[in-house]
């Protein structure tokens, strides 16, 4: 038993030597979200280990899953209005995906891959009025919107990585990110695109304090909320009364 | 100092919110209104959804009018009679009003639906405000003739439901407050204003009532108004953002105390002329953003919320 044991351990550790694995970390795991919240940023660091220094690392962060409306604006009696064109359900609120090494030879594929697999299989909707326009327009306006807001990274900042193998990347999040749960997946590949190791972690983002108990508040408990919001607003009417009132008095 | 509104959910700048407030506070306590007109479409103009606006100012109006109602208690300035009864038509308004929102907001357009509204109404308030003040200035220097304010017995007098109202000294139907109350409450819900600024002269013109109750009387009606809307924005749209509902409460209430002991060397037809430009400016911004060809004709919606 013990030498089976020893042999997989020992089969498992020459494949990794060839092959190539990968071992990571991340500094926070809980970003609490407050009314102060003004962006963040994760550090991710590790150690790879491979045969030869062709192998590249990717790391991705993945946010909680959203639902999200494209519009597009027409011109109505000179008015512009704004309609809902298409939805895309439960794609990532934010995506972020580097590499180690920008010069990989299949670099434009990969990223095209990864994001057909999360955005453009994601489409569900498409309004009566846009029929007939190739869905893949949708797609592109939705990547175009997420660059400009900061949601989607694609290849922007390069991983550092010293003597082959200590590895460390900042993921700096916007200031508008939506509580959950955020994926930080590590994956090595070899010149061919292929995985060689995986690693993840998570980072749980929330909202705390105030916050937190206004818009859960707001969500679950409508009728305290909409009570407290008026009892608070008299009260404050009151106190200002009360106060000049015994300021010029 | 950057702050995360949690319900419309955008950062903004406390420091912005907080003059906005007190600025919008000081020019109502210099001109003797309410302000929510101004606030809603500022808002609007600091990027915080519409929806968000209207019902968050209503909250604000709920504060700052119970505050100015304590102090016409006191003065004895305030027709309950007449405030109640404006109130049973205002809840039933506002009841409606929320109704409409709740249903262009289904189809996502408050945003546009709020811009016509605030179009519509700044517009044609502020085109008359103008043009009325300026015929006063051109007539001032000229001899007064004397009007005589006579008792006008028009149709309203010919409507059934006649009730007493002591304190306005009125014997008039209860129909017309009703109508009017409902009005408001349409107004309050769907623009996020208390309406003073309907109210005030249909009261004086339209029921007859002396001016000495007649503000008293309607920041009665409108505190019970923005408070009923206030709740029904929360319970069918949850669009109340209490945080900034606070912000500006705070700025509005130093900045109206502090508009309120300015002496303003004006007159008062050149009070209501800066006023009506003010208004006339507000509504051109919102008429100019819905017109100007957008940079980018597509935008991306969050459809669940944070």
């Amino acid at each position: 038993m013990r030498k089976i044991l020893f042999a997989i351990i020992f089969l498992f550790s020459i494949a990794s030597f060839c092959f190539g694995s990968v071992i990571s970390d991340v500094d926070k795991s809980d970003i609490e979200l407050s009314t102060r919240f003004d962006g963040t940023s994760i550090l991710v660091f590790g150690t790879i280990s491979s045969e030869n220094n062709r192998t590249s690392l990717l790391v991705e962060v993945v946010g909680p899953p959203t639902t999200i409306d494209i519009r597009k604006k027409v011109q109505i009696w000179g008015i512009w209005i704004s309609n809902k064109i298409a939805q895309f359900q439960d794609i990532p609120s934010f995506y972020q995906i580097s590499i180690s090494k920008p010069e990989h030879p299949i670099l434009k594929e990969i990223e095209y891959q990864r994001l057909k697999s999360i955005f453009y299989d994601s489409l569900e909707i498409i309004s009566r009025s846009e029929k007939g326009n190739e869905p893949e327009k949708y797609y592109s306006e939705l990547t175009r919107l997420k660059k400009k807001l900061g949601n989607l990274v694609t290849f922007k900042e390069k991983i550092n990585i010293i003597e082959n193998k200590l590895f460390s990347h900042k993921v700096n999040l916007p200031k508008k990110i939506h509580p959950g749960i955020y994926k930080i997946k590590m994956t090595l590949i070899d010149q061919q695109g292929k995985e060689l190791s995986k690693s993840e972690h998570s980072v749980k983002v929330s909202k705390v304090g105030v916050q937190e108990f206004l818009s859960s508040n707001s969500k679950n408990n409508p009728v305290f909320y909409g009570l407290f919001s008026v009892i608070i607003a008299l009260f404050l009417g009151f106190s200002a009364a009360q106060l000049f009132r015994w300021l010029y008095r | 100092m950057q702050i995360f509104l949690p319900i419309a959910d955008v950062p903004v700048d406390l420091f912005v919110l907080l003059a906005l407030g007190a600025a919008v506070g000081f020019l109502s306590g210099v001109f003797g209104i309410g302000g929510g007109f101004l606030m809603t479409p500022l808002l609007i103009f600091l990027g915080i959804p519409a929806a968000v606006a209207v019902a968050t100012e209503a909250n604000q109006i709920a504060a700052s009018s119970f505050s100015g109602v304590l102090a016409h208690l006191k003065r004895r300035s305030v027709d309950f009679k007449m405030g109640n009864i404006l109130v049973v038509g205002g809840l039933l308004g506002s009841g409606v009003g929320v109704e409409i929102f709740r249903i262009i907001k289904s189809y996502g357009q408050t945003d546009l639906f709020v811009s016509l509204c605030y179009i519509l109404f700044l517009g044609s308030i502020g085109t008359l405000m103008f043009l009325e003040s300026l015929s006063t200035i051109q007539r001032s220097g000229k001899p007064q003739r004397n009007f005589k304010p006579r008792k006008k017995h028009n149709w309203i007098h010919g409507l059934p439901f006649k009730t007493k109202f002591k304190s306005s000294k009125l014997y008039i139907s209860a129909i017309p407050p009703i109508v009017i109350g409902f009005f408001i409450g349409i107004l309050a819900s769907i623009m996020g204003v208390g309406g003073g600024f309907i109210l005030i002269p249909a009261m004086i013109y339209i029921l007859g009532m002396p001016t000495k109750v007649v503000i008293g009387t309607s920041l009665y009606q409108i505190m019970f108004i923005t408070a009923f809307t206030t709740f029904m924005h929360a319970t069918q749209n949850k669009t109340v953002d209490l945080l900034l509902a606070l912000i500006l409460i705070v700025g509005g209430v130093l900045g109206a105390q502090l508009g309120a002991r300015v002496t303003v060397k004006l007159k008062a037809e050149e009070i209501r002329i800066l006023l009506a430009i003010i208004v006339l400016l507000v509504c051109l911004k919102l008429a100019v953003d819905l017109l100007i060809t957008p940079n980018d004709l597509f935008s991306l919606t969050y459809s669940t919320e944070l």
